[in-house]
């Protein structure tokens, strides 16, 4: 195909499209900038939504962009399901360019997006589906058969003949990934299908996933719910303010914020003594106390928290002073997350 | 296997969602049964001194007038709808061009239009005793067909419109009551303006809603001086490329979206 001509490992598949070997999406230097017009057409600021996006998902990944608000994390779903234009760089999905190839492209992938939209409202939950299945070309003989089996898996059997607007929040969220799915595409893009969902739902949603997971689609999520992410994906790409700031497994990420690790002591007596000398120690890179009641709590940062944790052990007996309790705390996914993005 | 996606299916299955939506809301009864009622009405208090013909002639105005106005609404509303709806960026993901979905809404609504006009001529007729026969019922169900498609043609030309701007709600608003005056619906327009008179003629319906009127009273002497078969050739060819133009400007005005990022708003 001439348009993949950077791409070296290229074959045709059973659809006629070519792709690549091993991704099923990647992006180069994707940038896209909004211009902010006043009420005259002039612009009167930019926004860099996406500045220099460099990532690639292999087929039957699950993938998780997550970031804050405004990160940027809605732009690349658009880009990638063909319904914005990158300002500069490269996308390709499935192996096809996502400025050349729409129709191609959007027939083997579905999108899901966050919040109350994407549904009509006014007719039921089955009917949406269909008119659905009849936007993509799915034969009436097809659709019949696998429309039932969606509403089924996404457990709203029962409730397919009543109007949209009568279903719960999470029933409409579950609709409307059942309506990505009406003409079976390979590839998911799913843009923060938990939002505004209370736990229940939510997890209903990423149940959902799982199986989508295990039904062998290759699925990006976003996310701004790191425990989300930690969950599902097998690798997550945090991105703030449009730029990436790390890219790996849950548990590489976790590593990388090591040096968080606290350890916490509970002591009786005057620890300002020991508070200071801790803090000299080699590995350790904060310290805090805090009184408590009749007892003061000394937190530690630092990469080695048990090698510390011992040292200081010895610091409080030959201060006289006693620890009552010890305990020390793996940074969670969550404290990697929020100083990636607060850097 | 790729989905061939066929133009047919995507045409009906918009057009039936869009006739499920309308029914949906009660409030449907009132642009499409009380409003022209009322434009009737009007008319024959205006011409209450008149009868037959002319009667006839005011009659179909009101009528008319209704499908103007559900097609011409119906079809910008219908398009507003899915950016307030959230639904536009699901269905611009869908792989069949948009000129299909359009065609498939603005057809509804141009159907819904055309009942309309039909109640309002049964109101005339047996409330009002407006006349008793169409002069040629075959070229009169003919030129209102033709007039019906042109309608629609017209409709997915402001469709484009609107989804390229937001601001499309407010062109559509303002431009229903000049296509009023312009194509001879409420006087004739003999009476405009030369310039106003050129507009007309290259407006579809303009020519339909003549036809409609030769067909229907004998006498009628048309505001164009063609016969009725040439204004119904007249209204498919400028239906025929009123579609053109609509699919062609689609497919500019959904890039223009994409590079603006504007297809989202709502
Ligand atoms: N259509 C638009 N016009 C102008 N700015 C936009 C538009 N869409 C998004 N933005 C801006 O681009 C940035 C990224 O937005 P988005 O991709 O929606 O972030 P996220 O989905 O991660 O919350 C934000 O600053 C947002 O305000
Ligand atoms: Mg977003």
């Amino acid at each position: 195909m001439l348009l993949c001509v950077t791409h070296k490992r290229i074959y045709r598949d059973a659809n006629g499209g070519s792709r690549l070997a091993e991704y099923c999406v990647e992006t180069r230097d994707l940038r896209r900038e909004y211009l902010n017009r006043n009420f005259f057409g002039k612009v009167k600021s930019r926004t860099n939504a996406l500045s220099g996006l460099n990532i690639s998902i292999k087929y039957g990944e699950l993938f998780g962009i997550i970031g804050p608000n405004g990160a940027g994390k809605t732009t690349t779903i658009k880009i990638l399901s063909t319904l914005l234009l990158p300002t500069s760089g490269s996308a390709f999905v499935l192996g096809m360019d996502v400025t050349h190839d729409l129709y191609r492209i959007r027939k083997r992938i579905g999108i899901v997006f966050g919040g109350e939209r994407g549904l009509y409202n006014r007719v039921t939950g089955l009917q949406n589906l269909l008119y659905f299945s009849d936007l993509y070309g799915v034969p009436p003989s097809v659709s019949r058969k696998r429309v039932p089996e969606l509403i089924e898996m996404v457990g709203l059997t029962g409730r397919e003949n009543e109007r949209v607007e009568k279903y719960s929040r999470g029933m409409k969220q579950r609709l409307h990934i059942a309506r990505a799915l009406v003409h079976d595409p390979e590839l998911m893009f799913l843009d923060e299908p938990t939002i505004g969902l209370d736990p229940a739902g939510a997890r209903d949603i990423r149940g959902i996933i799982k199986q989508l997971k295990k039904d062998g689609k290759s699925i990006l999520l976003t996310t701004h719910y790191m425990f989300e992410a930690d969950e599902l994906c097998e690798r997550i790409a945090v991105i703030s303010k449009g730029n990436l700031v790390a890219l790996d497994r849950p548990s590489g990420l976790k590593k990388q914020v090591r040096d968080i690790t606290l350890v916490e002591l509970h002591v009786y007596g005057d620890s300002r003594a020991v508070s200071s000398s801790i803090s000299e120690l080699p590995s350790v890179s904060r310290v805090f106390s805090e009184d408590s009641g009749d007892r003061t709590i000394i937190r530690i940062q630092t990469p080695d928290g048990s090698e510390v944790l011992e040292k200081a052990k010895v610091i409080a007996s030959q201060n006289n002073v006693r620890i009552i309790e010890s305990s020390i705390k793996e940074p969670t996914l969550e404290d990697a997350y929020l100083r990636m993005v607060e850097e | 296997m790729a989905l061939e996606v066929s133009r047919i299916q995507v045409v009906k299955a918009s057009m039936v969602l869009t006739a499920r939506n309308f029914f949906a809301d009660p409030q449907w009864v009132i642009p499409s049964i009380i409003a022209p009622f009322v434009f009737t009405l009007v008319a024959l208090f205006l011409f209450s001194n008149v009868t037959g013909p002319i009667l006839l002639y005011a009659v179909l105005g009101g009528g008319m007038m209704g499908m103007w106005g559900t097609t011409v609404y119906g079809s910008g509303e219908s398009i507003s709808f899915d950016r307030w709806n959230g639904t536009m960026e699901c269905t611009l993901s869908a792989p069949s061009p948009l000129i299909w979905i359009v065609l498939g809404r603005v057809i509804w609504n141009t159907l819904e239009g055309s009942i309309n006009a039909i109640f309002i001529l049964v109101i005339g007729f047996l409330w009002f005793r407006v006349g008793v026969s169409l002069a040629d019922p075959l070229l009169f169900a003919a030129s209102t067909f033709v007039t019906f498609l042109s309608l629609s043609a017209f409709g997915t030309l402001l469709a484009n419109v609107i989804v390229l701007s937001r601001k499309g709600g407010f062109i559509t608003n303002g431009i229903e009551i000049p296509v009023y005056i312009a194509t001879g619906t409420m006087f004739p327009i003999g009476l405009l303006p030369f310039y106003v008179g050129a507009v007309s003629y290259s407006i579809g319906p303009t020519w339909g809603i003549d036809a409609i009127r030769k067909a229907a009273i004998g006498s009628y002497v048309g505001q164009l001086p063609f016969s009725i078969f040439v204004d119904i050739a007249v209204t498919i060819i400028i239906t025929v490329v009123y579609f053109a133009m609509s699919s062609v400007l689609m497919v500019r005005v959904e890039k223009i979206a994409k590079r603006n990022g504007t297809l989202g708003d709502f």
